[in-house]
Formats: structure tokens, sequence, C-alpha cells
């Protein structure tokens, strides 16, 4: 017995000392030197590809590897879908897989990016974005989301670990097209217009936006934050500056309007039993006037276009247009690739507008794509197009707020519900908020 | 084999008999048979190993680390377990695992008991479709339950509609949405999937009873209260011991049922470890805490299943 008690002693302390957690994995951050832009010239190339797209985002992806094969006829790339939720937490394993994919699509954030370009697995692009002049063509606003300083201690500047498309996703406001014609009230150009359209619509006995708090939905408050919140500080507070405080990113004030919002009856009865799912049902269904939503989440068909519209309202300071979005999704290159050059020309060709005009043709929204056509039948289209136009133009996109911290969506969520059963303060939602991501950033350092 | 294995028993039970040139020879074939044996379950131990005592080593490993799950990790000893049981709200989701594990196990079992002492007084035409109907749940998976439930609970959904076509509208509320009732609600759920499996588990050892207990009993002047105490009860240790080890589980591993209806909403009020443990492990790298998570309530069913099954054997 002695023998086998010394033996399993000695397995055990071998296995807890051979290696801690995570150490196999070698951090190799430096970004390639010599890096080519000449696709022609790579030879017969295969690119895995694994993304998380499907419906008109899959049909849009598979359109522009088409061009991009066409256009080189020696590269082909091996497309690879996965459901969001699975990619997102399988993704760090596949990248260790020398068989894994080239390019992958990981969620932008502390969460994913961040950690997968902490741990070494995805490539630093810095010598591609000046090859091909990224700093100059992508809005700072977008190009920030994607990067992180080598040291992994700050995201929102430093090196390129991820690359936007020609697509974004964007919270904005819907509006129903035919309630608004029945209740004789014109698209509003402001914050203050939508809520004196908001009490019209009440008094006319609709429900002014249609909304459901069961599973903590954020938009509206994110809607509203972007219109009140200085852009430069917001960008900062959410890249984990922590000289900025909730209350400078007019988190108590949109924490406030939302709460009024609430108490005025603007909310569908009982909002605090209808979830996410149920609520744009609903508003698709034709319930509500006004939906605060991210764009391409209502899932419309092209007949539904007609009739729902899509606005981008300016700050209410009347200093341009402020809005939150990110590329649905951000472009990594794996750091085992063997064909670095040719994936980064496919990220490029990804960013380009001939990618944005064919995410319009499947309406999707698309982004850095100025001279797009996009079919006048669409409302929704044209408003989200128009509305992305304006933020590439102002370069006033605010990443989603959720990104400060990993568990800044549950915060965030959770005290929207205290809020609106009256168990907690504006005040005191903006501190939990401050407190999240502060503790966030002390274990970070 | 069937000699050897008779031989073997013999031996046992001769075993304080002095007997030294026997002695060696026996045990050399009881070494060999217990080998025999291992050998035999060599393949499922080392199966087990690999899928269950590795990972169980790894999670305990884990738990003493500061981890992402991807890039170096940090030791932090007793860090992670300090802070499940002292942040607020990991804190609070043991009191929901206790409310839970009254409308898991607690009440089941007593609404169980009481059917099962109905049922089996006489014997009623139709009693295995009555058993089928309530065995139902058990056989459902949770997600299924889980979204027939969240239709109940909606706000325009059966229940508010019943509780208003009675004249209690008053009574009508968002069952999910409510600080106060969310949890019930869901335990309520858990009620009605773990009752029937009690009931069918009572029954069947009700007639395992030796019928001249009662018999007995009933000579001796006993109503059907002083029945069941005396006899029924007492015969049901071993089912209550099974019903209670599995029920008290299931309610401290609640993950499916929160997920799907309110992903442990509003606010935290129905965040369990297991939805805490989940969020931890796969949506914010903290891969340290989730283990830490996962190896407390792994040791706390070790515990309560250990208890009930002492004081379950003990006379």
């Amino acid at each position: 017995m002695k023998v086998h008690k010394a033996v399993i002693a000695a397995a055990l302390a071998l296995g807890l000392a051979a290696c801690s957690p995570g150490s196999g994995s070698a951090a190799k951050n430096d970004a390639p030197t010599t890096v080519s832009t000449d696709v022609a010239k790579a030879g017969n190339v295969t690119l895995n590809l694994t993304d998380f797209w499907g419906a008109a985002e899959g049909e849009w992806i598979k359109q522009v590897i088409t061009d991009f094969e066409k256009k080189y006829p020696n590269v082909k790339i091996e497309r690879k879908t996965e459901d969001w939720g699975q990619l997102n937490s399988t993704l760090n394993l596949q990248l260790q897989d020398a068989g894994g994919p080239d390019i992958a699509t990981a969620n932008n954030g502390w969460q994913s990016l961040g950690t997968l370009a902490k741990g070494g697995l995805v490539l630093n692009l810095d010598a591609y974005a000046k090859a091909y002049g990224w700093d100059k063509s992508v809005p700072t606003t977008i190009a920030r989301q994607n990067q992180f300083t080598t040291d992994f201690k700050t995201m929102g500047s430093g090196s390129w670990f991820a690359t936007p498309m020609a697509r974004t996703s964007l919270i904005g406001l819907y509006y129903n097209a035919d309630k608004l014609k029945a209740l004789g009230i014109d698209p509003p150009t402001n914050l203050a217009d939508l809520e004196a359209d908001a009490a019209k619509a009440k008094a006319a006995g609709q429900i002014p936006f249609e909304y459901g708090s069961q599973d903590g939905s954020t938009t509206v408050l994110l809607g509203v934050q972007a219109l009140l919140a200085d852009k430069t500080k917001l960008n900062n507070y959410i890249y984990g500056d922590s000289s900025v405080k909730a209350t400078d990113v007019a988190m108590t004030d949109a924490v406030t309007l939302t709460k009024k919002w609430a108490d005025e009856g603007y909310f569908p009865p009982h909002f605090n039993g209808i979830d996410y799912q149920t609520a744009v049902a609903d508003f698709v269904g034709g319930k509500g006037v006004f939906r605060w939503e991210y764009t391409g989440s209502l899932g419309l068909n092209a007949q539904q276009q007609g009739h729902f519209g899509y606005l981008q309202l300016p700050q209410q300071s009347g200093s341009g247009t402020v809005g939150v979005g990110a590329a649905p999704g951000a472009l990594v290159v794996s750091a085992k690739s063997k064909h670095p050059d040719v994936a980064a020309a496919f990220l490029n060709y990804l960013m380009s507008p001939q990618a944005g005009q064919a995410a319009v043709d499947r309406g999707l929204v698309p982004a850095m794509s100025p001279d797009v056509q996009v079919p006048p039948a669409s409302l929704s289209l044209t408003g989200e197009s128009a509305g992305a136009a304006t933020l590439d133009k102002n370069d006033g996109y605010v990443p989603y707020f959720d990104w400060s911290s990993p568990t800044m969506l549950d915060t965030l969520g959770q005290n929207l519900q205290l809020l609106y059963a009256g168990k907690t303060t504006a005040d005191k939602f903006t501190a939990a908020v401050d407190k999240d991501r502060d503790t966030f950033l002390a274990g970070q350092s | 084999m069937v000699t050897s294995a008779r031989s073997t028993s013999s031996a046992q039970t001769r075993d304080a008999r002095p007997a030294r040139s026997t002695d060696v020879r026996r045990r050399s074939v009881r070494r060999r048979t217990r080998w025999i044996g291992l050998a035999f379950a060599a393949l499922p131990l080392a199966l087990y190993a690999l899928v269950v005592l590795v990972p169980l080593g790894q999670s305990i490993q884990y738990s003493f680390y500061k981890w992402d799950g991807v890039s170096a990790s940090t030791w932090v000893g007793f860090q992670n377990y300090v802070t499940f049981l002292t942040d607020p709200v990991l804190r609070s989701t043991f009191g929901h695992v206790l409310v839970l594990i009254g409308f898991f196990a607690l009440l089941p079992i007593v609404l169980g008991l009481l059917s099962a002492a109905l049922l089996t007084r006489a014997k009623q035409p139709g009693m295995a479709v009555y058993r089928w109907i309530f065995f139902l749940p058990q056989v459902m998976t949770t997600v299924v339950i889980a979204l027939v439930f969240k239709r109940i609970y909606a706000p325009d959904g059966p229940l508010n509609g019943a509780l208003r076509a009675v004249g209690l509208g008053s009574l009508a509320r968002t069952w999910l949405g409510d600080f106060t009732w969310a949890l019930p609600a869901l335990g309520l759920v858990g009620t009605w999937v773990t009752f029937g499996f009690c009931m069918v588990l009572f029954i069947s050892g009700t007639s395992a009873i030796s019928p001249e207990l009662y018999e007995a009993a009933r000579i001796d002047g006993a109503g059907p209260v002083r029945e069941f105490f005396t006899v029924t009860l007492p015969g049901l240790r071993g089912q209550m011991a099974v019903a209670l080890t599995l029920t008290i589980t299931a309610a401290l591993r609640t993950f499916d049922l929160v997920w799907i209806t309110t992903h442990g909403g509003p606010g935290t009020s129905t965040l369990t470890p297991a939805v805490a443990l989940y969020k931890a492990a796969f949506q914010n790298p903290q891969v340290g805490l989730a283990a830490a998570i996962g190896v407390v309530m792994a040791a706390l069913c070790l515990v309560i299943a250990v208890i009930i099954t002492r004081v379950s054997e003990r006379d």
C-alpha cells in the first residue's frame, strides 16, 4: 500500500509541477518584417477560412470569395462555417492546431481578440497595414477596434491584430414607417424630436418603443448614450483609460433618460417579462413605433424593408453624429498560417468597395464604401447605408460598451433590470459600471 | 473460474484458521484472482481515469491559477475560492440553490410520499396511466421543459390567462421578470419535473413492503396516518435516500433551466453556481474561477451524497 500511495503522490506532484496551464503556448507577437502584396506571384495557395456567417452574410462571403478567386486564379479559399457561440468558444483551440484556419472571424474586445493576440495565436498585421495603407483608408474609430499594444495592457491603440470589413453593424433607431404616417409625424431628426414623437405616439394609444428587458437588452441605453456622450471620451473609456469615468461619458444621463421612458410608459406593458426575440418579432409584426436595435438584427425581408426606416440621429450637442458601431466580426490571420501574405491580401479585399457593394446587394449594411448603389425600394437599407456613410465621414464610431470588460454586458443588463424594478438609482448604476471596468483593469496590469 | 471463485470465498470464510502450509497457496490464489479482476477492469478503469479523473485533476489544478484559457497563467493560491465564497453576487448563488433544493427535493418528496400513500392504499383502474403522465417530465429534455414554461410564464401566457379568466387578474404578473417570483417560478418547474420520479420510486418501494406489516398494523388498530408513519415511511428509507441524492444534486447543478429562461436575471436573482461557472468559463476568460466553482460544487455534491447514505443506512 505504501508503494501505491507514493506512486500516486508522485504522479500528482509531477502533474501539478509539470506546467502551469497555458504555459505551452509560445508568445509570438513580432510582426512579419518582409511582406509582399503581390498575390499573383505567391503560386498556388489554398487558404482555410472559418467564419460565423449564415444566411445573407454567408451569401455575401461566398460572393466575395468567388470574386477574389476570379481576380487571383492561383488562390483557392476553403470556407468552413460554425455558429457564433461555437466558434467563439473553440477558436483558441482551432488556432493552436497546425491544420486550423488561416483566416478566422473573432469577436472584438478582450474576451476573444485580445486573448488570442496576447496568447500569440494571431498575427500582428502592422506590416500589412503599412503596405496596404490601412492607417489612411480605415476611419480611426474603426481601426482602433482592432488594435492592442504589444504589452497587451491596452486596447484601442498599438498594433493591428485584426481587420474590419466593408460591412458594419450599428445601433440606431428603427421606425415603423406606416405607423408614423398614420400618426401624421415625420421621422425625427434629433433627440428632442424623438421624445416629442414618442409622447404623441403614447397619447394616440401606441407603444412608442418596442422593447423587452427579460434578458437584459442594452440597445436603448447604448443608443441613447451615443447621442449624449463625448465621442473621444467614450472611446477612451471603453479602451481602458482609467482617468475617464462613467459619468464623463454620459452614463448617468443615459440611464436617467432610459428610466424616464420606462416610467412614462413608453415601453410595452410588462416589458420586464418580454425577451429579446419576442420584442423583435413584435416590432416586425407591427407593435411599437420605434425600436433601438442593432442593424441586421430585425431580419426584415425585401417586402418588409420598404416599411421600416432607420435613423442615425445626430448628437444632442449638435456636434456631428456619433453611433455605436463595429464590423460584424474581426478578421484574424493565424500565427500558424503558411501564407500570411495571401491571407492579408484577402483581408484587404474584404475592406474594398467591391465587397461593400456585394454587401448592399444582399441587404447588408456597407461600410467604407461611399459610392455604393442601394436599391431604392429598401427604406431600411437606405437609412442604414446613409447612417454608416455619415459615421464614416464623421469618424464617429464608438465601440460596443461591453468591450470595456468581459463582464460589462452582464453588469449593464442586470443593472437595467434593477433600475426598472426601482431597486437601483442612476448614480448607483454608474458606480457599478465604473467598478466593473476598474476591477477588470486592475486585474490586467 | 467457478472453482477459483469458490475457493476464494471459502478461503475468506475460514481465514482465521491457522494452517501455515496451505496459507501461502491460498494467499497466492487470492492475489491472482485479484489481479485477474483488475485486468478485466483495467480498460474501463483506464477510460474512467482518462475522461473523469484526469479532467478532475486538471480542474483542481486550474482552480489555483488566474488563467484566461489561452495565455500564460499566474498562480494565485486560494484566491479563486475566496472570490467564490466572498463575492456578494457569487455567494448569493448558494442562497438561490437552497431555495431550489426546497423546490427540487423537499417538495417533490413530500408530494411523492403523499401520492404514493394514497395510490397504494387501494388499486385504482388506470393507475399505470397516471404514473406515466406524472413520470413524463422526467424523460423530457430540460431544454424542452424550459421553453414550454417560458411560454407558460410569459406576460400574456397561459398562466396569466388562466388567472385573469377566473377573476384573479390582480395576481397575474411577469413571473420570470419579477425579482420576487422568478426563482420560485423556476423552482416549481423543478418540482414538476422531479415529482413524478419520486412518486414512481415510492410506489415501487411501497409494493416491496411486506403486506404482513400492514396487516399487523391494522390488527393493532392503526389508522391510515399511523400506518403511513409506522410502516410505509420506515420501509421507504432506501428510496428516500436515492430520491434525495438525485434531486439535491440536480438542484445544485441547475443550469439549462435558468440559462434558457432568465440567464440568471432579473438582476442576479436566479443566478445559480452552474450558470456563474458557465459565464466564467466560456463568456469571460476566468477559467481559474470557473474551475474553483466547479470543484466546490463537486465537493458539495459528494459530501451531501455521503451524508445521505450514512444517515439512511444507520439503524
